[in-house]
Protein backbone atom coordinates (compact mmCIF):
# COMPACT_ATOMS: atom_id res chain seq x y z
CA UNK A 1 0.00 0.00 0.00
CA UNK A 2 2.81 2.34 0.95
CA UNK A 3 4.67 1.59 -2.26
CA UNK A 4 1.55 2.21 -4.29
CA UNK A 5 0.78 5.59 -2.75
CA UNK A 6 4.42 6.61 -2.92
CA UNK A 7 4.61 5.84 -6.60
CA UNK A 8 1.32 7.69 -7.09
CA UNK A 9 2.77 10.68 -5.22
CA UNK A 10 5.77 10.84 -7.54
CA UNK A 11 3.55 10.24 -10.54
CA UNK A 12 1.43 13.24 -9.61
CA UNK A 13 4.52 15.37 -8.96
CA UNK A 14 5.85 14.51 -12.39
CA UNK A 15 2.35 15.14 -13.68
CA UNK A 16 2.52 18.71 -12.39
CA UNK A 17 5.89 19.26 -14.06
CA UNK A 18 4.46 17.85 -17.29
CA UNK A 19 1.45 20.16 -16.99
CA UNK A 20 3.76 23.14 -16.53
CA UNK A 21 5.78 22.18 -19.60
CA UNK A 22 2.56 21.75 -21.62
CA UNK A 23 1.36 25.23 -20.62
CA UNK A 24 4.76 26.72 -21.52
CA UNK A 25 4.67 24.87 -24.82
CA UNK A 26 1.38 26.49 -25.76
CA UNK A 27 2.65 29.88 -24.60
CA UNK A 28 5.65 29.60 -26.87
CA UNK A 29 3.79 28.67 -30.05
CA UNK A 30 4.42 31.52 -32.49
CA UNK A 31 0.75 32.22 -33.17
CA UNK A 32 0.52 35.88 -32.32
CA UNK A 33 3.47 38.11 -33.04
CA UNK A 34 1.58 41.41 -33.03
CA UNK A 35 1.39 43.25 -29.69
CA UNK A 36 -1.91 42.77 -27.90
CA UNK A 37 -3.62 45.21 -25.58
CA UNK A 38 -4.93 42.44 -23.32
CA UNK A 39 -3.37 39.47 -21.62
CA UNK A 40 -4.62 35.92 -21.28
CA UNK A 41 -4.87 34.02 -18.01
CA UNK A 42 -1.77 32.87 -16.16
CA UNK A 43 -2.69 29.19 -16.26
CA UNK A 44 0.51 28.04 -14.59
CA UNK A 45 -0.12 30.03 -11.42
CA UNK A 46 -3.81 29.11 -11.50
CA UNK A 47 -3.08 25.39 -11.62
CA UNK A 48 -0.39 25.76 -8.97
CA UNK A 49 -2.96 27.40 -6.66
CA UNK A 50 -5.61 24.77 -7.35
CA UNK A 51 -3.20 21.87 -6.79
CA UNK A 52 -1.60 23.48 -3.75
CA UNK A 53 -4.95 23.97 -2.09
CA UNK A 54 -6.05 20.40 -2.79
CA UNK A 55 -2.97 18.26 -2.41
CA UNK A 56 0.00 20.30 -1.12
CA UNK A 57 2.17 17.19 -1.18
CA UNK A 58 1.84 16.95 -4.99
CA UNK A 59 3.42 20.38 -5.49
CA UNK A 60 6.40 20.66 -3.13
CA UNK A 61 8.14 24.01 -2.95
CA UNK A 62 11.18 22.80 -4.88
CA UNK A 63 9.16 21.68 -7.90
CA UNK A 64 7.13 24.91 -7.83
CA UNK A 65 10.28 27.02 -7.70
CA UNK A 66 11.91 25.15 -10.59
CA UNK A 67 8.82 25.28 -12.81
CA UNK A 68 8.26 29.00 -12.13
CA UNK A 69 11.92 29.78 -12.73
CA UNK A 70 11.85 27.90 -16.03
CA UNK A 71 8.75 29.91 -17.00
CA UNK A 72 10.56 33.14 -16.10
CA UNK A 73 13.53 32.17 -18.23
CA UNK A 74 11.52 31.04 -21.24
CA UNK A 75 8.92 33.82 -21.20
CA UNK A 76 11.50 36.63 -21.09
CA UNK A 77 10.53 37.88 -17.65
CA UNK A 78 13.11 39.12 -15.15
CA UNK A 79 14.36 35.75 -13.90
CA UNK A 80 13.44 34.93 -10.32
CA UNK A 81 11.11 37.81 -9.50
CA UNK A 82 7.78 36.39 -10.63
CA UNK A 83 8.96 32.96 -9.46
CA UNK A 84 9.67 34.07 -5.90
CA UNK A 85 6.36 35.95 -5.59
CA UNK A 86 4.34 33.09 -7.04
CA UNK A 87 6.15 30.61 -4.78
CA UNK A 88 5.38 32.65 -1.67
CA UNK A 89 1.76 33.05 -2.81
CA UNK A 90 1.19 29.35 -3.41
CA UNK A 91 2.95 28.39 -0.16
CA UNK A 92 0.70 30.81 1.68
CA UNK A 93 -2.36 29.19 0.09
CA UNK A 94 -1.02 25.75 1.00
CA UNK A 95 -0.70 26.72 4.65
CA UNK A 96 -4.30 27.92 4.57
CA UNK A 97 -5.50 24.87 2.66
CA UNK A 98 -6.48 23.03 5.80
CA UNK A 99 -8.93 25.76 6.79
CA UNK A 100 -10.23 26.18 3.29
CA UNK A 101 -10.76 22.45 2.94
CA UNK A 102 -14.12 22.55 4.60
CA UNK A 103 -15.11 25.99 3.30
CA UNK A 104 -17.16 26.64 0.19
CA UNK A 105 -15.70 27.23 -3.25
CA UNK A 106 -16.44 30.96 -2.96
CA UNK A 107 -14.07 31.24 0.01
CA UNK A 108 -11.37 29.45 -1.95
CA UNK A 109 -11.93 31.68 -4.96
CA UNK A 110 -11.66 34.77 -2.79
CA UNK A 111 -8.44 33.54 -1.20
CA UNK A 112 -6.95 32.86 -4.64
CA UNK A 113 -8.08 36.30 -5.83
CA UNK A 114 -6.32 37.98 -2.92
CA UNK A 115 -3.12 36.01 -3.49
CA UNK A 116 -3.10 36.65 -7.26
CA UNK A 117 -3.67 40.38 -6.78
CA UNK A 118 -0.87 40.56 -4.23
CA UNK A 119 1.50 38.66 -6.50
CA UNK A 120 0.78 40.99 -9.44
CA UNK A 121 0.96 44.14 -7.30
CA UNK A 122 4.15 42.92 -5.63
CA UNK A 123 5.64 42.23 -9.05
CA UNK A 124 4.86 45.78 -10.20
CA UNK A 125 6.14 47.28 -6.98
CA UNK A 126 9.43 45.39 -7.04
CA UNK A 127 9.95 46.10 -10.75
CA UNK A 128 9.53 49.79 -9.95
CA UNK A 129 11.86 49.50 -7.00
CA UNK A 130 14.55 47.92 -9.17
CA UNK A 131 14.06 50.79 -11.69
CA UNK A 132 12.79 48.43 -14.37
CA UNK A 133 9.97 49.36 -16.76
CA UNK A 134 6.62 48.23 -15.38
CA UNK A 135 4.04 46.71 -17.71
CA UNK A 136 0.88 48.67 -18.49
CA UNK A 137 -2.04 48.46 -16.06
CA UNK A 138 -4.42 47.14 -18.72
CA UNK A 139 -2.19 44.12 -19.28
CA UNK A 140 -1.87 43.43 -15.56
CA UNK A 141 -5.57 43.88 -14.82
CA UNK A 142 -6.75 41.82 -17.79
CA UNK A 143 -4.35 39.07 -16.77
CA UNK A 144 -5.72 39.10 -13.22
CA UNK A 145 -9.35 39.15 -14.39
CA UNK A 146 -8.78 36.42 -16.97
CA UNK A 147 -7.03 34.17 -14.45
CA UNK A 148 -9.82 34.61 -11.92
CA UNK A 149 -12.52 33.98 -14.53
CA UNK A 150 -10.77 30.82 -15.68
CA UNK A 151 -10.08 29.61 -12.13
CA UNK A 152 -13.36 27.65 -11.75
CA UNK A 153 -12.56 25.84 -15.00
CA UNK A 154 -9.06 25.13 -13.71
CA UNK A 155 -10.57 23.68 -10.54
CA UNK A 156 -13.03 21.57 -12.55
CA UNK A 157 -10.22 20.19 -14.69
CA UNK A 158 -8.01 19.61 -11.65
CA UNK A 159 -10.79 17.89 -9.77
CA UNK A 160 -12.55 16.01 -12.54
CA UNK A 161 -9.94 15.11 -15.14
CA UNK A 162 -6.68 15.05 -13.21
CA UNK A 163 -8.23 13.54 -10.11
CA UNK A 164 -6.52 15.93 -7.71
CA UNK A 165 -9.13 16.15 -4.96
CA UNK A 166 -9.22 17.51 -1.49
CA UNK A 167 -8.40 14.95 1.13
CA UNK A 168 -11.55 13.62 2.71
CA UNK A 169 -11.73 11.94 6.12
CA UNK A 170 -10.74 8.32 5.72
CA UNK A 171 -8.41 8.95 2.78
CA UNK A 172 -4.89 7.70 2.91
CA UNK A 173 -2.15 10.28 2.78
CA UNK A 174 1.12 10.01 0.93
CA UNK A 175 2.68 7.74 3.51
CA UNK A 176 -0.28 5.40 3.57
CA UNK A 177 -1.61 6.65 6.88
CA UNK A 178 -5.16 7.65 7.48
CA UNK A 179 -5.65 11.39 7.31
CA UNK B 1 -6.84 11.47 12.98
CA UNK B 2 -6.14 15.10 12.39
CA UNK B 3 -3.95 15.17 15.45
CA UNK B 4 -1.83 12.41 14.04
CA UNK B 5 -1.35 14.35 10.83
CA UNK B 6 -0.52 17.64 12.47
CA UNK B 7 2.04 16.03 14.75
CA UNK B 8 3.80 14.62 11.71
CA UNK B 9 3.73 18.05 10.08
CA UNK B 10 5.18 19.48 13.29
CA UNK B 11 8.04 17.15 12.75
CA UNK B 12 8.69 18.07 9.12
CA UNK B 13 7.48 21.67 9.44
CA UNK B 14 10.76 23.39 10.32
CA UNK B 15 12.60 21.49 7.61
CA UNK B 16 10.02 22.49 5.05
CA UNK B 17 10.16 26.09 6.20
CA UNK B 18 13.93 26.07 5.93
CA UNK B 19 13.71 24.72 2.38
CA UNK B 20 11.20 27.41 1.49
CA UNK B 21 13.46 30.12 2.93
CA UNK B 22 16.42 28.78 0.96
CA UNK B 23 14.35 28.72 -2.25
CA UNK B 24 13.08 32.27 -1.70
CA UNK B 25 16.61 33.48 -1.05
CA UNK B 26 17.94 31.67 -4.11
CA UNK B 27 15.27 33.10 -6.41
CA UNK B 28 15.72 36.60 -5.02
CA UNK B 29 19.46 36.15 -5.49
CA UNK B 30 18.93 35.22 -9.15
CA UNK B 31 16.79 38.32 -9.67
CA UNK B 32 19.37 40.59 -8.01
CA UNK B 33 22.19 38.96 -9.97
CA UNK B 34 20.23 39.55 -13.17
CA UNK B 35 19.68 43.18 -12.22
CA UNK B 36 23.36 43.75 -11.47
CA UNK B 37 24.99 41.60 -14.14
CA UNK B 38 22.36 41.26 -16.82
CA UNK B 39 24.48 40.00 -19.77
CA UNK B 40 25.75 36.95 -17.91
CA UNK B 41 22.28 35.87 -16.78
CA UNK B 42 20.84 36.64 -20.21
CA UNK B 43 23.48 34.36 -21.70
CA UNK B 44 22.35 31.68 -19.28
CA UNK B 45 18.76 32.32 -20.37
CA UNK B 46 19.77 31.95 -24.01
CA UNK B 47 21.45 28.64 -23.16
CA UNK B 48 18.38 27.35 -21.34
CA UNK B 49 16.17 28.35 -24.27
CA UNK B 50 18.66 26.77 -26.62
CA UNK B 51 18.52 23.49 -24.75
CA UNK B 52 14.78 23.50 -24.22
CA UNK B 53 12.92 24.87 -27.23
CA UNK B 54 14.56 22.95 -30.10
CA UNK B 55 13.47 19.74 -28.37
CA UNK B 56 9.88 20.86 -28.71
CA UNK B 57 10.18 21.83 -32.34
CA UNK B 58 8.89 18.53 -33.66
CA UNK B 59 5.61 19.20 -31.87
CA UNK B 60 5.49 22.98 -32.21
CA UNK B 61 5.51 23.14 -35.98
CA UNK B 62 2.50 20.82 -36.53
CA UNK B 63 0.46 22.31 -33.69
CA UNK B 64 1.09 25.85 -34.92
CA UNK B 65 0.19 24.74 -38.42
CA UNK B 66 -3.04 23.12 -37.27
CA UNK B 67 -4.14 26.12 -35.23
CA UNK B 68 -3.38 28.49 -38.08
CA UNK B 69 -5.31 26.19 -40.40
CA UNK B 70 -8.36 26.34 -38.13
CA UNK B 71 -8.04 30.11 -37.93
CA UNK B 72 -7.90 30.34 -41.67
CA UNK B 73 -11.00 28.23 -42.02
CA UNK B 74 -13.20 31.27 -42.39
CA UNK B 75 -11.12 32.56 -45.22
CA UNK B 76 -11.31 29.16 -46.89
CA UNK B 77 -15.05 29.58 -47.09
CA UNK B 78 -14.54 32.52 -49.40
CA UNK B 79 -12.08 30.51 -51.43
CA UNK B 80 -13.59 30.91 -54.88
CA UNK B 81 -14.08 34.63 -54.41
CA UNK B 82 -10.51 35.02 -53.25
CA UNK B 83 -9.30 32.92 -56.12
CA UNK B 84 -10.92 35.27 -58.62
CA UNK B 85 -9.42 38.31 -56.92
CA UNK B 86 -5.99 36.74 -56.81
CA UNK B 87 -6.14 35.83 -60.48
CA UNK B 88 -6.93 39.36 -61.54
CA UNK B 89 -4.18 40.61 -59.25
CA UNK B 90 -1.80 38.09 -60.75
CA UNK B 91 -2.47 39.43 -64.25
CA UNK B 92 -1.59 42.92 -63.10
CA UNK B 93 1.50 41.59 -61.35
CA UNK B 94 2.70 39.87 -64.51
CA UNK B 95 2.66 43.19 -66.29
CA UNK B 96 4.65 44.68 -63.41
CA UNK B 97 7.06 41.79 -63.43
CA UNK B 98 7.79 42.37 -67.09
CA UNK B 99 8.46 46.02 -66.35
CA UNK B 100 10.63 45.11 -63.37
CA UNK B 101 12.70 42.68 -65.40
CA UNK B 102 13.35 45.28 -68.04
CA UNK B 103 14.29 47.81 -65.41
CA UNK B 104 16.57 45.30 -63.70
CA UNK B 105 18.43 44.65 -66.91
CA UNK B 106 18.73 48.33 -67.58
CA UNK B 107 19.89 48.92 -64.02
CA UNK B 108 22.52 46.20 -64.29
CA UNK B 109 23.78 47.70 -67.51
CA UNK B 110 24.01 51.15 -65.98
CA UNK B 111 25.75 49.84 -62.85
CA UNK B 112 28.19 48.03 -65.07
CA UNK B 113 28.85 51.17 -67.10
CA UNK B 114 29.53 53.13 -63.94
CA UNK B 115 31.61 50.34 -62.41
CA UNK B 116 29.55 50.48 -59.22
CA UNK B 117 30.31 47.96 -56.51
CA UNK B 118 27.36 47.40 -54.18
CA UNK B 119 28.27 46.39 -50.65
CA UNK B 120 29.45 42.80 -51.22
CA UNK B 121 29.60 42.02 -47.53
CA UNK B 122 25.91 42.48 -46.94
CA UNK B 123 24.68 38.92 -47.16
CA UNK B 124 21.96 37.23 -45.18
CA UNK B 125 20.95 34.01 -43.48
CA UNK B 126 17.32 32.98 -43.45
CA UNK B 127 15.82 31.30 -40.40
CA UNK B 128 12.35 30.15 -39.46
CA UNK B 129 10.46 31.38 -36.42
CA UNK B 130 10.27 28.60 -33.81
CA UNK B 131 8.60 30.34 -30.89
CA UNK B 132 7.44 33.74 -29.75
CA UNK B 133 8.06 35.43 -26.42
CA UNK B 134 5.09 33.59 -24.93
CA UNK B 135 3.81 36.53 -22.93
CA UNK B 136 1.97 39.72 -23.87
CA UNK B 137 4.54 41.78 -21.97
CA UNK B 138 7.43 41.14 -24.32
CA UNK B 139 7.62 41.11 -28.11
CA UNK B 140 10.25 38.77 -29.45
CA UNK B 141 10.60 35.65 -31.55
CA UNK B 142 13.04 32.77 -31.49
CA UNK B 143 14.82 31.78 -34.72
CA UNK B 144 16.28 28.37 -35.51
CA UNK B 145 19.67 29.81 -36.45
CA UNK B 146 22.29 30.63 -33.85
CA UNK B 147 25.98 30.90 -33.03
CA UNK B 148 26.49 27.73 -35.09
CA UNK B 149 25.55 29.76 -38.16
CA UNK B 150 27.80 32.66 -37.16
CA UNK B 151 25.10 34.94 -35.80
CA UNK B 152 26.23 37.89 -33.69
CA UNK B 153 24.19 39.99 -31.27
CA UNK B 154 22.93 43.22 -32.73
CA UNK B 155 22.47 42.11 -36.33
CA UNK B 156 19.40 43.36 -38.11
CA UNK B 157 16.53 41.04 -38.98
CA UNK B 158 13.97 41.63 -41.70
CA UNK B 159 11.24 39.80 -43.52
CA UNK B 160 11.26 40.23 -47.28
CA UNK B 161 10.06 43.82 -47.07
CA UNK B 162 10.99 45.68 -43.92
CA UNK B 163 12.98 45.64 -40.73
CA UNK B 164 11.57 43.34 -38.04
CA UNK B 165 14.01 43.66 -35.17
CA UNK B 166 17.50 42.99 -33.93
CA UNK B 167 19.23 39.90 -32.61
CA UNK B 168 19.53 39.89 -28.82
CA UNK B 169 20.58 36.66 -27.19
CA UNK B 170 22.33 34.01 -29.28
CA UNK B 171 22.42 30.38 -28.27
CA UNK B 172 24.15 27.60 -30.16
CA UNK B 173 21.13 26.65 -32.23
CA UNK B 174 18.73 29.50 -31.59
CA UNK B 175 18.72 33.27 -31.55
CA UNK B 176 16.19 35.67 -30.11
CA UNK B 177 14.95 38.62 -32.14
CA UNK B 178 13.68 41.61 -30.18
CA UNK B 179 10.91 43.00 -32.37
CA UNK B 180 10.62 46.73 -33.09
CA UNK B 181 7.37 46.71 -31.10
CA UNK B 182 9.04 45.56 -27.86
CA UNK B 183 9.22 48.14 -25.11
CA UNK B 184 13.01 47.85 -24.95
CA UNK B 185 13.65 48.31 -28.67
CA UNK B 186 15.34 51.55 -29.83
CA UNK B 187 16.44 51.89 -33.45
CA UNK B 188 18.02 55.03 -34.96
CA UNK B 189 16.20 55.98 -38.14
CA UNK B 190 16.17 58.53 -40.91
CA UNK B 191 12.94 59.94 -42.27
CA UNK B 192 12.92 60.46 -46.01
CA UNK B 193 12.66 62.72 -47.94
CA UNK B 194 13.43 65.36 -45.30
CA UNK B 195 16.44 63.47 -43.92
CA UNK B 196 15.42 64.05 -40.31
CA UNK B 197 16.97 61.77 -37.69
CA UNK B 198 14.76 60.06 -35.11
CA UNK B 199 14.59 57.03 -32.85
CA UNK B 200 11.97 54.35 -33.40
CA UNK B 201 11.09 53.48 -29.80
CA UNK B 202 8.93 50.41 -29.26
CA UNK B 203 6.19 50.68 -26.64
CA UNK B 204 4.35 47.37 -26.87
CA UNK B 205 1.89 48.70 -29.41
CA UNK B 206 1.53 47.75 -33.06
CA UNK B 207 2.89 51.10 -34.31
CA UNK B 208 5.97 52.29 -32.41
CA UNK B 209 6.29 56.06 -31.87
CA UNK B 210 9.09 58.24 -33.25
CA UNK B 211 11.18 59.94 -30.57
CA UNK B 212 13.75 62.72 -30.73
CA UNK B 213 12.79 64.09 -34.12
CA UNK B 214 14.98 67.10 -34.85
CA UNK B 215 12.34 69.20 -36.56
CA UNK B 216 8.79 67.95 -36.49
CA UNK B 217 7.53 70.45 -39.06
CA UNK B 218 9.52 68.76 -41.78
CA UNK B 219 7.99 65.34 -41.15
CA UNK B 220 4.66 64.42 -42.71
CA UNK B 221 2.53 61.31 -42.40
CA UNK B 222 3.36 59.02 -45.28
CA UNK B 223 7.09 59.74 -45.24
CA UNK B 224 9.36 56.73 -45.46
CA UNK B 225 11.30 55.70 -42.37
CA UNK B 226 14.56 53.83 -42.97
CA UNK B 227 17.30 52.73 -40.61
CA UNK B 228 20.10 55.27 -40.38
CA UNK B 229 22.98 53.11 -39.25
CA UNK B 230 23.93 55.60 -36.52
CA UNK B 231 25.97 53.97 -33.80
CA UNK B 232 27.47 51.52 -36.24
CA UNK B 233 25.61 48.47 -35.02
CA UNK B 234 22.97 48.42 -37.67
CA UNK B 235 23.24 48.58 -41.44
CA UNK B 236 21.80 51.76 -42.91
CA UNK B 237 19.05 52.04 -45.47
CA UNK B 238 16.70 49.22 -44.47
CA UNK B 239 13.03 50.12 -44.82
CA UNK B 240 11.24 50.32 -41.47
CA UNK B 241 7.87 51.73 -42.48
CA UNK B 242 5.84 54.85 -43.03
CA UNK B 243 5.16 57.78 -40.75
CA UNK B 244 1.60 57.99 -39.44
CA UNK B 245 0.03 60.35 -36.92
CA UNK B 246 -2.11 58.87 -34.17
CA UNK B 247 -5.27 60.68 -32.94
CA UNK B 248 -3.21 62.34 -30.21
CA UNK B 249 -0.99 63.94 -32.85
CA UNK B 250 2.00 61.79 -31.97
CA UNK B 251 4.06 60.54 -34.88
CA UNK B 252 4.30 56.79 -35.15
CA UNK B 253 5.69 54.31 -37.66
CA UNK B 254 3.38 52.01 -39.52
CA UNK B 255 5.74 49.07 -39.90
CA UNK B 256 6.41 47.73 -43.37
CA UNK B 257 7.14 44.17 -42.22
CA UNK B 258 4.14 41.88 -41.92
CA UNK B 259 3.97 41.26 -38.19
CA UNK B 260 0.81 39.19 -38.48
CA UNK B 261 2.70 36.32 -39.98
CA UNK B 262 6.36 36.15 -39.10
CA UNK B 263 7.51 32.83 -40.49
CA UNK B 264 10.79 33.26 -42.29
CA UNK B 265 13.18 36.02 -41.25
CA UNK B 266 16.41 37.19 -42.84
CA UNK B 267 19.31 38.01 -40.59
CA UNK B 268 21.62 40.48 -42.30
CA UNK B 269 25.29 39.81 -41.78
CA UNK B 270 26.77 43.12 -40.81
CA UNK B 271 30.40 43.80 -40.09
CA UNK B 272 30.10 47.35 -38.88
CA UNK B 273 30.11 50.57 -40.81
CA UNK B 274 33.52 51.68 -41.98
CA UNK B 275 34.57 54.84 -40.21
CA UNK B 276 36.39 57.57 -42.09
CA UNK B 277 39.30 58.79 -39.97
CA UNK B 278 39.41 62.55 -40.24
CA UNK B 279 42.84 63.09 -38.76
CA UNK B 280 45.29 64.52 -41.25
CA UNK B 281 48.31 62.38 -41.92
CA UNK B 282 51.74 63.49 -42.95
CA UNK B 283 52.81 61.74 -46.08
CA UNK B 284 56.48 61.02 -46.43
CA UNK B 285 58.40 59.30 -49.15
CA UNK B 286 57.81 55.95 -47.33
CA UNK B 287 54.07 56.47 -47.24
CA UNK B 288 51.92 58.01 -44.52
CA UNK B 289 53.35 58.43 -41.03
CA UNK B 290 51.90 56.07 -38.44
CA UNK B 291 49.14 57.79 -36.53
CA UNK B 292 48.24 56.46 -33.11
CA UNK B 293 44.69 57.78 -33.26
CA UNK B 294 44.08 56.45 -36.68
CA UNK B 295 41.72 54.26 -38.47
CA UNK B 296 39.45 52.66 -36.03
CA UNK B 297 39.30 49.85 -38.47
CA UNK B 298 36.72 47.15 -38.51
CA UNK B 299 37.66 43.67 -37.65
CA UNK B 300 37.01 41.34 -40.54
Amino acid sequence: MTDLSRSRLWLMRMGFVGLGLLILFFHLLPLDTTPRSWAGPDLLLGFACAWGLRRPEYVPALILALVFLLADLLLQRPPGLWAVLALIGVENLKSRGRHLRDASFAAEWLAVAVVLSLVILGNRFLLGLALLPTPSWTLNLTELAATLLVYPVIVLVTHGIMGVRKTAPGDLDALGKRV
Amino acid sequence: MAKDRSSSSDFTGPLRRLLLAVLVLALTGIFLLWRIDSPRVERFRAQVTDRFVPNLDWAMAPVTGTINLLRDFQSYQRLSEQNRELRSELRQMQAWKEAALQLEQENARLLDLNNVRLDPRLTFITGTVMADSGSPYRQSVLLNVGARDGLVEGWATMDGIGLVGRIAGVGKNTARVILLTDASSRIPATIQPSGQRAIVAGDNSAAPPLDFIENRELVRPGDRVISSGDGGVFPAGILIGQVAADPGGRLRVRLAADYERLEFLRVLRHHGNEKVPDTAQVITSDGPLADPAAPVGVEP
